[in-house]
């Protein structure tokens, strides 16, 4: 069976990890983050969780660094969260806020497969490594190299090693064909 | 003046638990700042060794008329260990109630939450005070504004700043208060490190959207943030230094009605 088909799991429905229907507050944050630490590691097969965020009204910035973020950063490079249907203006201001100060990008994809990233954007010289990877469920440095014609594999395989260190992608180990390993990295989604 | 009233409070309850004996004296009666002060629920949080001249209001009215005047939130107490959870929601009903003229009125109930919510996990988070913090809220038709005021009688947001930035950056711990605190609320900083300190800075980032000002008093300084487009800047505060000593961290908003 392919890997990949094991990383997939239910949304993780935020609401049934905090206490109230409101995130307010750092102490509140860091409760929710235990419980969904708690709930990540229950589940070691799982590479990416969805996130859900009905029937919460609303979160604040704090709350928001402390659980979410704070767990995108704990798993940076191994786990990958991202949010579906955030259509809250504000809650969405405040996550990106809340990413952006940790560094730690996190995705948002709506309905028709949009991506939006909250916090850091991609440097420059990686969005179009970063988009080309957005556009599949997996892509290799070669399958990038080959698909843009001033881009070394040596150099493709930098800018997606970037991405996967900054938190943009996911990556695993697979054989390469001439033996050795290469790496196949994964959107987070 | 809702402002003024919850520093006040601040003041009096901080000089009581210091042992001063403090006596309040109105030179009017009930028609004039005493009456304000007992309508908006000054004389429940104010401590009871406390003495008051002429004398303390006979009866509550703040009790009697809580809830009922869609322009005023009365004196909230911030008890540390009993989180009031509809606290928010009273807040920022109030401020979408006199604001409904203004066509951004639904995003600005969602900014004021945060604003709201930020600075009062302040109070829990880092005053490290066993007084009371306080909350109040009182819209001015007249003066086209409303004004929310948070106060607390900690250490005051430099004071529990500052050594942890002798560590981190010496450039950001020789600016003067005033600058430091401008700092704060427009990069955002923390004692915790570079990754914290968003609250403020997003309070900030908020205020500014909704074109609001922001008027923060620390233990000897105020300073009266004025937005711009590009955001608050030193060279556009209104700054006092040299102030009474006032412990903790006071900030009031102040929001145009449409």
């Amino acid at each position: 069976m392919n890997e990949m088909n094991e990383t997939k799991a239910p949304p993780l429905r935020l609401k049934s990890f905090m206490s109230e229907e409101d995130g307010w507050g750092r102490a509140a944050g860091r409760e929710t983050h235990r419980r969904l630490v708690d709930f990540v590691e229950s589940k070691p097969g799982v590479l990416i969780f969805r996130i859900a965020t009905e029937g919460i009204r609303r979160i604040d910035i704090s709350f928001a660094a402390e659980s979410v973020v704070e767990l995108a950063r704990r798993y940076r490079g191994k786990k990958g969260f991202y949010f579906v249907d955030l259509t809250d203006e504000d809650q969405r201001e405040n996550w990106a806020a809340a990413a952006q100060r940790a560094g730690q990008p996190i995705m948002s994809w709506n309905d028709h497969g949009k991506c939006m990233v909250l916090g850091p954007e991609p440097s420059q010289g990686n969005v179009d490594a970063f988009q080309f990877a957005l556009g599949r469920q997996e892509a290799k440095a070669a399958e990038y190299a080959a698909a843009r014609k001033n881009v070394s594999i040596t150099n493709a395989s930098s800018k997606f090693k970037q991405l996967w260190e900054q938190g943009f992608l996911l990556r695993r180990e697979s054989a390469a064909d001439s033996g050795g390993v290469e790496y196949v990295y994964m959107r987070i989604r | 003046m809702t402002d003024a009233a919850v520093r006040l409070l601040s003041l009096f309850n901080q000089l009581d638990h210091a042992t001063r004996r403090v006596v309040v004296e109105f030179e009017e009666d009930e028609n004039g700042v005493l009456g304000y002060l007992g309508r908006a629920g000054f004389f429940e949080s104010l401590s009871a060794t406390v003495e008051v001249i002429p004398r303390r209001p006979a009866y509550s009215r703040a009790l009697r008329y809580r809830g009922r005047n869609p322009g005023l939130v009365e004196v909230e107490r911030i008890d540390r260990n009993c989180r009031d959870s509809n606290l928010l929601t009273r807040l920022t009903g109030a401020i979408a109630r006199a604001c409904d003229r203004r066509p951004d009125v639904g995003e600005l109930q969602g900014a004021a939450w945060t604003i709201l919510a930020e600075l009062i996990d302040n109070v829990f988070s880092h005053s490290e005070t066993p007084l009371d913090g306080f909350a109040a809220l009182q819209v001015y038709r007249r003066g086209n504004c409303l004004k929310v005021a948070v106060s607390d009688s900690g250490l005051g947001l430099l004071e529990t700043l500052r050594p942890a930035l002798q560590k981190e950056s010496s450039r950001l711990a020789n600016l003067s208060d005033i600058d430091l605190l401008v700092e704060v609320f427009r990069r955002g900083l923390s004692r915790h490190g570079a990754s914290r300190g968003c609250g403020l800075k997003g309070c900030a980032d908020k205020a500014i959207k909704f074109r609001a000002e922001l008027d923060v008093r620390l233990p000897k300084v105020r300073v009266l943030l004025v937005p711009e487009v590009s955001g608050y800047r030193p060279n556009i505060a209104f700054c006092y230094a040299g102030l009474p000593l006032i412990w903790g961290t006071h900030i009031c908003f102040t929001l145009a009605l449409d």
